[in-house]
């Protein structure tokens, strides 16, 4: 595995009006990590996460993707150039089947007008059979064959999860944002998800940016991790570190005022 | 390849592929990917042939054991026969077992080998490695998550078949002289008996037993003729699965294996096979689920379904009773199939059944006729891992409560207890190294089974209970069967598992039953009954009501001694990885009687609740505490 630097962000600032929502934050992703971005309710990690695949434009900052400049771009170009997420609030298409959803990520490198692809004739078939090879991949690897046909409004929260990691899987991404992929989670299905993530960074060389509340989690599996406190970068290196890190504490419990 | 006799699996199995192998047929079909992907007869014979070479180049020798822990799937197959081709004993495990219990399997059988599924069996393997000292290699044929492992003592399938080609250029012909030098009398499987008592004791099945039971079988209910394919997902550590399955592999049936343990019901109505085995559980929880579906849906469906049974039934009940339905009953029972049955078994998948089996546990007498009903001839057999199959109802002649007539292959007779003991052809080999169990078990010839039973004036064996598990009634000497009344309560389908106890100082019978969560709690929310878990649930009033309902319903087909008159349910799922249910989904009753004996006693006093404080173990290993009170019910 390489490890050179396949995300870069530098600077970046974001505000709301008068609030800061990201000051100044800077950091790298290099291939194959886990790099974890922590930080207490309203520290930016979603802000961050929404800058990266375009939903919000930081006021200040650059940040490449693969030595391309992401700043400017809109979301669905950037999903083009291998950039995925998952959302802290599932969104999936919940009146259709998971199998469904994992098809309507293929979506974005699909060939074929809509036109070719609602007569299913020749090399629009052929290129939708290719797609279904590759969700089916998707399905063995996630361990989801038996809610294959099932509509996802009807699924247990844990699975629906998995569907969603699923649909950024499809996008065969050189990159994958998880918000808060383990919230809401019991035990088992946040041990589950855990080997998913870890599977994915083994079996397909890319780096993930996990933004997580569990700290367990966070220290058993991130390589890295960030912390964000009102929009500031307060700590960075192994969890370890970072869990003891004096300022972390601070941010997480409230600081003294007397020292 | 021509060899002097036919007597082993590897044998057979060389001997069938020549027969098959020009009509390019389908061995195995494994649903992978969303596809069902086929198996020829080559592609089988080269994974056992390279495989097994491979194995004897790591230095696997003949007589050594092979422990293989997996869900059913072609792989399982062709590792046992690659086991077997080198002259290896196969040990089946349980997927489901605890890191301690295959320690426990590994080290009774003495297994050099381990042949594992996936992360999740390796992992186990990996906990007891240190603690297993003869175990040389582990062998995983699932390779998701394993990429990055770094234990010397792991191989794919795909590294040993290379060794094994390998092999076959330094050793040519290597495979096809190992294979000849198998024998009929030696030992092909351990097949570990499920252990209602003490430990489980691994019953050698020779490469005989194996090869007989399955062909002989396949000759008394001609499954060559009548079927072509069969859907294998009982576990392959269990006898039945070894004489099925690799039954109908001899017989040249294409097995077909299900995606996943949960798609199971799915894949079958894909399938739809001519050939097909539920556990007694099954075919339960399948007219469970009808039952429960039927509930849900909309008035007319009900309609039709309600009174398209009854006709159903109605034919059923002539039949077993070896008369013929009135012509009038025969063109009822003719549209009901048009516009009811042949739907409903296609959902079922059982459109092209030609031959059902069931086994291994009491059936109630109205799951057979509720099958029967929809054409489908339910065979509940009588069958030992010991002795193999014993007795088998013959075509036609379903009859509640019957094991049907011995096979020509075996011999039963009554002790003066009324135990039932068996001859056969094809007996086991006695229990690995434990002699003396062997003796206790074989006595001149007969098999002790055990099991308590009775012959009828025309011959069909009928297997009422365990010897150990009738229970004293009362203080007078009686005797009565639990599990009788035990399968009659399962039939209801807001009943998961009842145990059934008699007082000791009364003739009172009493039951304590595990709700069904499923169907009750969709019971509750039709009928807008709130609820938070298990434990709420069951002790709610208008539960126990529902569930004091079905009991009566059932109390009427049973002999009126044995009737329950007092009930409560249980706090919690009955759950096997306390010990409350063995692997196979019994319910362990002696285990059970002793944890909650102080519920039990509070059933036949004269008390209205009983306040409990359980332990129990969660999924993650955690434990936690359940305090609540139980409700003392009375059937009047």
């Amino acid at each position: 595995m390489n490890h050179e630097t396949v995300l870069e962000i530098e600077n970046l600032s974001l505000n709301f009006g008068g609030i800061k929502a990201l000051h100044d934050v800077s950091l790298t992703v290099k291939n194959g990590e886990i790099l974890a971005i922590i930080g207490p309710n309203g520290a930016g990690k979603s802000s961050l996460l929404n800058c990266i695949n375009g939903f919000y434009k930081p006021q200040a900052g650059k940040i490449r993707f693969n030595g391309i400049d992401l700043t400017g771009l809109s979301p669905h170009k950037i999903a083009k150039l291998g950039l995925a997420r998952t959302f802290q609030n599932i969104e999936l298409y919940s009146g259709l089947t998971a199998l469904e959803n994992l098809m309507a990520g293929t979506h974005i490198h699909m060939k074929r007008g809509a036109l070719a692809g609602m007569l299913f004739f020749g090399p629009a078939k052929k290129e939708e059979i290719k797609f279904r090879k590759k969700i089916e991949k998707i399905i063995d690897f996630l361990e989801i064959e038996a809610i294959r046909h099932e509509q996802v409004g009807s699924l247990a929260y844990g699975l629906r999860k998995r569907v969603e990691l699923g649909r950024a899987l499809t996008l065969e991404p050189k990159i994958l944002l998880l918000d808060e992929p383990m919230a809401g989670m019991n035990m088992d299905e946040k041990g589950d998800m855990a080997r998913f993530i870890i599977d994915v960074v083994e079996l397909n060389q890319i780096p993930i940016v996990l933004v997580e509340h569990d700290m367990d989690v966070v220290m058993d599996i991130s390589d890295r991790a960030v912390v964000l406190d009102f929009g500031l970068k307060i700590a960075e290196g192994l969890p370890k570190d970072v869990y003891t890190n004096s300022k972390v504490i601070e941010a997480y419990l409230g600081g003294n005022e007397d020292e | 390849m021509v060899f002097s006799s036919y007597d082993t699996m590897p044998k057979c199995f060389l001997k069938t592929y020549q027969e098959v192998h020009a009509k390019k047929k389908i061995a195995m079909r494994v649903k992978d990917e969303g596809i069902w992907q086929p198996y020829t007869w080559y592609d089988c014979l080269q994974k056992v042939k390279f495989l097994s070479l491979g194995l004897a180049s790591l230095g696997f020798m003949r007589g050594e054991k092979a422990v293989i822990i997996g869900e059913n799937k072609p792989e399982w197959y062709w590792a046992e026969l690659a086991v077997q081709s080198a002259g290896g004993v196969v040990v089946g495990v349980f997927t489901d077992c605890i890191p301690s219990e295959v320690k426990y399997y590994i080290l009774d059988s003495e297994a050099t080998l381990v042949i594992a599924h996936d992360q999740e069996q390796v992992d186990k393997i990996i906990e007891i490695k240190e603690e297993v000292p003869n175990l040389r290699q582990v062998i995983y044929w699932d390779e998701k998550g394993l990429w990055n492992y770094e234990e010397k003592y792991l191989y794919s399938f795909e590294t040993v078949f290379e060794l094994g080609i390998k092999f076959e250029k330094e050793n040519p012909d290597s495979f096809e002289k190992s294979v000849a030098a198998g024998n009929g009398s030696d030992i092909a499987v351990l097949c570990y008996t499920s252990g209602t008592t003490g430990n489980p004791k691994g019953a050698m099945l020779s490469h005989q037993w194996l090869v007989g039971s399955g062909m002989s079988l396949a000759e008394l209910d001609k499954w060559k003729e009548e079927c072509k394919g069969y859907l294998s997902f009982i576990p392959p550590a269990w006898a039945t699965e070894q004489c099925l399955g690799f039954g109908c592999l001899l017989s040249g049936i294409e097995i077909n294996f299900p995606e996943e343990p949960e798609t199971v019901q799915q894949n079958v109505r894909e399938i739809g096979p001519e050939l097909l085995f539920y556990s007694a559980r099954l075919w339960e929880s399948v007219s469970r689920t009808i039952q429960a579906k039927m509930a849900d849906s909309s008035r007319l469906r009900r309609f039709i379904y309600r009174n398209g049974m009854r006709i159903a039934l109605r034919v059923a009940d002539t039949k077993m009773l070896n008369n013929s339905p009135g012509p009038l009953l025969k063109i009822g029972y003719w549209l009901v199939f048009q516009t009811l049955l042949r739907q409903l078994r296609d959902r079922l998948g059982l459109s092209n059944v030609a031959v059902a089996y069931s086994a291994g546990g009491a059936l109630s007498p109205e799951i057979i006729k509720y099958f029967l009903a929809m054409q489908v001839e339910v065979k509940l057999f009588y069958g030992l891992t010991e002795a193999g199959i014993i007795s088998i109802p013959p075509k036609g002649d379903i009859r509640p409560e019957s094991s049907g007539v011995p096979t020509p292959w075996a011999k039963i007779k009554l002790s003066e207890e009324g135990e039932i003991l068996v001859k056969s052809k094809y007996l086991f080999s006695g229990y690995y190294n434990k002699p003396e169990a062997t003796e206790k078990k074989l006595r001149n010839g007969w098999f002790h089974t055990e099991d308590f039973g009775h012959i009828t004036d025309d011959g069909h064996l009928i297997v009422i209970d365990r010897m150990q598990d009738m229970k004293p009634l009362g203080n007078k000497g009686k005797k009565f069967s639990p599990q009788y009344i035990e399968v009659r309560l399962r039939f209801s389908p807001f009943i998961k598992d009842a145990l059934v106890i008699g007082a000791k100082d009364s003739e009172n019978v009493g039951g304590l039953i595990n709700i069904d969560l499923d169907n009750t709690g969709r019971f509750a929310e039709s009928n807008g009954i709130p609820y938070t878990t298990f434990t709420d649930l069951s002790q709610r009033p208008e539960i126990i009501e529902l569930i004091a309902q079905e009991i009566k319903a059932i109390n009427k087909t049973v002999p009126g001694e044995f009737r329950l008159k007092k009930f409560a349910n249980f706090h919690k799922e009955l759950d096997a990885d306390e010990a409350e249910l063995t692997r196979t989904r019994k319910i362990r009753r002696d285990y059970v009687e002793g944890r909650y004996g102080d519920i039990i006693n509070a059933l036949f006093e004269n008390r209205k609740t009983h306040s409990v404080e359980t332990k129990i173990t969660y999924r993650d290993g955690k434990e936690g505490v359940i305090k609540t009170n139980i409700h003392i019910n009375s059937i009047i």
